[in-house]
């Protein structure tokens, strides 16, 4: 068969159609630079694979189009947040109260978890003297001779953390037996206790005794004032630290004295009272 | 009734123990109901039974009387200071006897306050 060679000039413009060309002949070098446009791309026809890395800027996002579906988990660090967060941010023009909420590391774990600020009041009163209590005498309070004497102060003021047993009988608070007349706190940790009687004698000890008559614990004072005067009805103020196990140790305001026969607390509110507060826990 | 620790030294003396120092060698203790026996550490006595100590009521009972006598009396005395001044002021007045104001004072307690 004769070859009939035709040169491009003897083709018209425009002259060869799709139909005369054959598939997957056409190579890029028959391809002008920089002239395949748009319309000649179908559409998603462009794959991750004809981009090169590294080659979108974000010049070619729309503004706003970056949802949360497109940031993989955990990506967003401290340093893509700009110091506006903070700064930038409203006041909340308010006292802060219970309901409002704050982000927290859980267990510096890595795992963030809201809290309401309710919460900062049980962690931060732990920190700060809670249980606390204090207490009056509300009725005198025999002290037999010769005999150590639990001081009974019922009139409760504060009990902050429920652990003041102001009543004659033993009763549970906060899981814990906890003696008539006695301070038995469920945290464990050093305390400061203050208490005070005064007794128609010359010679009586005021002490603060932790588990006394050996219930909760062993039986230790806390603190001890001997007093000798010449003059009787004198009001003895103790006070003392001690350490608290929070599981029982408990502690009370107790009398002493060898008159010889029994003699009652005075009664007045302001000469028979007993408190104390967490120092720190432990 | 008669103190627990009156009691439990009339024991002590019928058993030949002269002195019980309480605190030491016997702990009282009272949490709220009645004192009981919380330590008993006198060698060679045993600690008493309830019936024990129940058989010193009566006695127990009268020497309180009279210690509760000697603490009144002792309430009553002026403080020594006072005295002392009473007994001077009664020597520059020549009335070192029963004329004096010291010993009318003591009297006066004394007999206010009988032993019985």
């Amino acid at each position: 068969m004769a070859i009939i060679k035709v040169k491009t000039g003897g083709i018209t413009a425009d002259a060869v159609t799709d139909a005369k060309i054959a598939d997957d002949v056409v190579g890029t070098e028959h391809l002008t630079a920089n002239e395949v446009d748009t319309a000649a791309l179908g559409a998603d026809a462009v794959t991750g694979a004809q981009l090169a890395d590294n080659a979108v800027n974000s010049e070619h996002y729309t503004d706003g189009s970056i949802d949360t579906a497109h940031i993989a988990d955990a990506q967003i660090t401290t340093a893509k947040l700009a110091t506006a967060v903070f700064t930038g941010a409203t006041d909340i023009g308010a006292a802060i109260v219970d309901a409002d909420l704050f982000l927290m590391d859980d267990g510096a774990g890595g795992t963030i978890r809201k809290s309401v600020m309710s919460r900062l009041k049980t962690y931060v009163g732990a920190e700060a003297n809670t249980p606390s209590f204090f207490a009056r005498g509300a009725a005198a309070t025999a002290v037999a001779n010769a005999t150590l004497a639990k001081i009974a102060c019922r009139d409760e003021i504060v009990d902050n953390g429920g652990c003041y047993n102001a009543t004659s009988s033993s009763a549970t608070l906060n899981s814990l037996t906890a003696p008539a007349d006695c301070f038995t706190p469920n945290v464990a940790g050093l305390y400061y206790f203050t208490g005070a009687i005064q007794l128609n004698t010359t010679i009586f000890n005021v002490g603060l005794v932790n588990n006394i008559g050996g219930t909760g614990g062993t039986e230790t004072y806390a603190s001890l004032v001997y007093r000798k005067s010449d003059t009787a009805n004198g009001m003895v103020i103790v006070s003392g630290f001690a350490n608290m196990n929070g599981t029982g140790n408990n502690i009370c305001l107790a009398g002493y004295q060898e008159s010889g026969g029994s003699i009652n607390t005075n009664d007045s509110f302001y000469t028979t009272y007993f408190g104390g507060f967490l120092v720190k826990a432990t | 009734m008669a103190q627990l620790s009156k009691k439990i030294e009339l024991y002590a003396a019928a058993n030949s123990v002269s002195s019980v120092v309480f605190e030491t060698d016997v702990k009282i203790r009272d949490a709220g109901s009645e004192p009981y026996i919380y330590e008993w550490n006198i060698d060679g006595l045993a600690e008493p039974t309830a019936e024990q100590l129940a058989s010193y009521e009566t006695a127990g009972n009268t020497a309180e009387t009279a210690q509760g006598v000697l603490n009144t009396r002792a309430n009553e005395y002026k403080e020594l200071k006072e005295q002392l001044d009473l007994l001077y002021h009664d020597m520059v007045a020549d009335k070192g006897d029963k004329t004096g104001e010291w010993f009318k004072h003591i009297k006066a307690v004394k007999d206010a306050n009988p032993k019985g």
